[in-house]
């Protein structure tokens, strides 16, 4: 599978429409990140791909042909959902057995992928007995279990110690690294940032931006802060130059320190200006993080 | 798809066996069976030959409840549980899931009640061991028919409790109250309803079905004649026909009832 698309997907529930001409493309190698409010559409644009919901209209394509959502696409399908439950009574392992021997795959496998999830100690251990970090790690686990080509992951990061966190990262690594495709929906905008290349947000189930983290920060424009510490006596002869350094910036006066917000354009000027100021002790610059470009983008831009 | 389809029959009853459902109900059946089994080899002779009909009457009530109870949840409990999706990214059909579900259910309630009968068997008089082989495999369709309405209520149900509520409702409804309604039926129409359209309503309902088939088993059909019921009993077709309806139209329709629904927010 060298790339996916959805194009103008659509999805009414009565009177709700939870998609609205969505369309959404991941190529091989490609690592997509699905962000939005509670109901904006995440979770049944993902259902859409599993199979469990059909679109009112919009189509499905693989390597640009038509497909529909059939027993020979999920074969190349992993998929890790949000919050995920398992059979309590049943171990650790007996759970990836089942779905092992449903999909083909070896026992040895099943060992393999629960050490790799480290969870080889707690194999034999009822999954009643598991804490919910451990359940997240072995939906992981299911989730690469058949090496699938394309992973869906609903909130991976829900539950997960940094140890967790550290397995998600390496699978998330690996299958860029192998040129496979992963779609994720998740809140964790600032873990996530570092490890996606792309991000689409929905909002009322739209899709109000897609593009990488870089780009959308770019877009958004949104102000750079300056922490600067001041010294005593300095305080108005600094402030006074910074006003004047740029029309756009404002300055807020804290107690021993200038916090100064200036739109990325400008902020090389303003820089200049600080550092040649007199009676600067510290500077910080502070730049929007990922959640307050998607607050603002939420915002409608305001 | 059949390879899916086997394992996720194993699981059902991997599932069952871990949960100890199997076991409970092994050991309920068993307990029924060995009581009505030891009353037999102590009382004397005549009352001995009610074991089988005594039998018979517990069967009735205990199975289609215990069926009911394990099938309620095949659907609707994976849905409050948030596996439904996960079995369903398996490569495998909605109905295919269904069916699967319901096949490893009726092997674990088959192995129960087998065990169950099994354990009463062996210390059972030899004069009633073939009464009581006899009526293990009625025994099983009566339950696995049962099972499969659990199924199908499984599928309707929004939620867990709605399918407990009207598994037991179905149970009243099946076991007690249908046979109160043909009789209020009679009794409203003075006699105006044929014996021969009674009869059929009676083996319509398949706890109704499996009594008659047993006491035509235990007493023949004179027995029933005995009763009032003069009219012949269904042919073995037609019986057969009414226990295959029963027991695979009711998963096949709650497999439809997922393969088209338009899965809620």
């Amino acid at each position: 599978m060298q790339s996916l698309g959805l194009e103008k997907v659509s999805v009414r529930f009565g009177a709700v429409h939870a998609l609205s001409n969505v369309s959404l493309g991941l190529r091989a190698g490609e690592t997509v990140m699905l962000v939005g409010p509670n109901g904006a559409g995440k979770s049944t644009l993902i259902r859409v791909l599993l199979g469990l919901v059909r679109p009112d209209a919009g189509k499905l394509t693989i390597d640009g042909r038509d497909r529909v959502v059939d027993n020979a696409f999920k074969t190349d399908l992993g998929y890790l959902p949000e919050a995920v439950a398992f059979a309590e009574n049943l171990s650790g392992r007996q759970v990836l057995s089942f779905f092992a021997s449903a999909r083909g795959v070896s026992r040895k496998r099943v060992d393999e992928v629960l050490e790799r999830v480290g969870l080889t100690h707690a194999k034999k251990r009822a999954v009643r007995g598991y804490s919910r970090g451990m359940r997240q790690r072995l939906g992981l686990g299911l989730s690469i279990l058949s090496t699938p080509q394309l992973l869906i992951l609903d909130e991976p990061t829900g539950g997960l110690d940094q140890e967790g966190l550290a397995v998600l990262w390496s699978i998330l690594h690996d299958w860029r690294e192998a040129g496979r495709l992963v779609l994720l929906a998740s809140h964790e905008l600032t873990l996530m940032e570092r490890r996606i290349d792309r991000m689409c947000v929905l909002q009322n189930g739209k899709a109000i931006a897609d593009d990488s983290p870089a780009k959308i920060r770019e877009a958004a424009s949104l102000a750079v802060s300056i922490h600067l510490s001041v010294g005593n006596g300095a305080y108005d002869r600094v402030r006074q130059s910074l006003e004047g350094a740029s029309p756009s910036a404002s300055v807020q006066a804290e107690p021993g320190e200038l916090i100064v917000s200036v739109p990325p354009l400008e902020l090389k000027t303003v820089l200049a200006v600080a550092s040649a100021a007199q009676g600067i002790e510290a500077m910080r610059v502070v730049e929007p993080g990922l959640d307050d470009v998607y607050e603002h983008l939420l915002s409608g831009g305001d | 798809m059949l390879r899916v389809a086997r394992a996720l029959v194993v699981h059902e009853l991997l599932e069952r066996t871990r949960d100890r459902w199997v076991l409970v109900i092994s050991l309920v059946f068993a307990s029924l069976a060995s009581a009505v089994s030891l009353y037999a080899r102590s009382a004397d002779a005549a009352a001995a030959h009610l074991a089988g009909p005594s039998l018979v009457t517990l069967i009735s009530l205990v199975v289609p409840l215990v069926a009911l109870v394990l099938g309620h949840d095949a659907v609707v409990g994976e849905r409050e549980r948030n596996t439904l999706g996960l079995l369903l990214s398996l490569p495998v059909g909605k109905l295919e899931v269904v069916l699967a579900k319901f096949l490893g259910r009726a092997l674990a309630l088959s192995v129960a009640v087998g065990l169950g009968l099994g354990a009463a068997l062996a210390i059972a008089p030899a004069a009633e061991r073939a009464v009581m082989m006899a009526l293990v495999f009625p025994t099983l369709k009566l339950g696995v028919a049962f099972l499969s309405i659990g199924v199908l209520v499984s599928a309707v149900a929004r939620r867990q409790i709605t399918a407990a509520s009207m598994a037991v409702t179905l149970w009243f409804l099946f076991v007690f109250f249908y046979d109160l309604g043909l009789l209020g039926l009679l009794v409203v129409t003075d006699g105006g309803v044929s014996q021969q359209t009674i009869a059929g309503l009676v083996c319509a309902n398949p706890a109704g079905l499996y009594r008659v088939e047993m006491m035509t088993l235990f007493a023949g059909p004179d027995g029933l004649k005995n009763l009032g019921l003069a009219v012949p009993l269904p042919s073995a077709a037609l019986s057969a026909g009414i226990w295959a309806a029963w027991i695979a139209l009711p998963p096949v329709i709650s497999g439809l009832l997922l393969r088209f629904e338009k899965a809620k927010r």
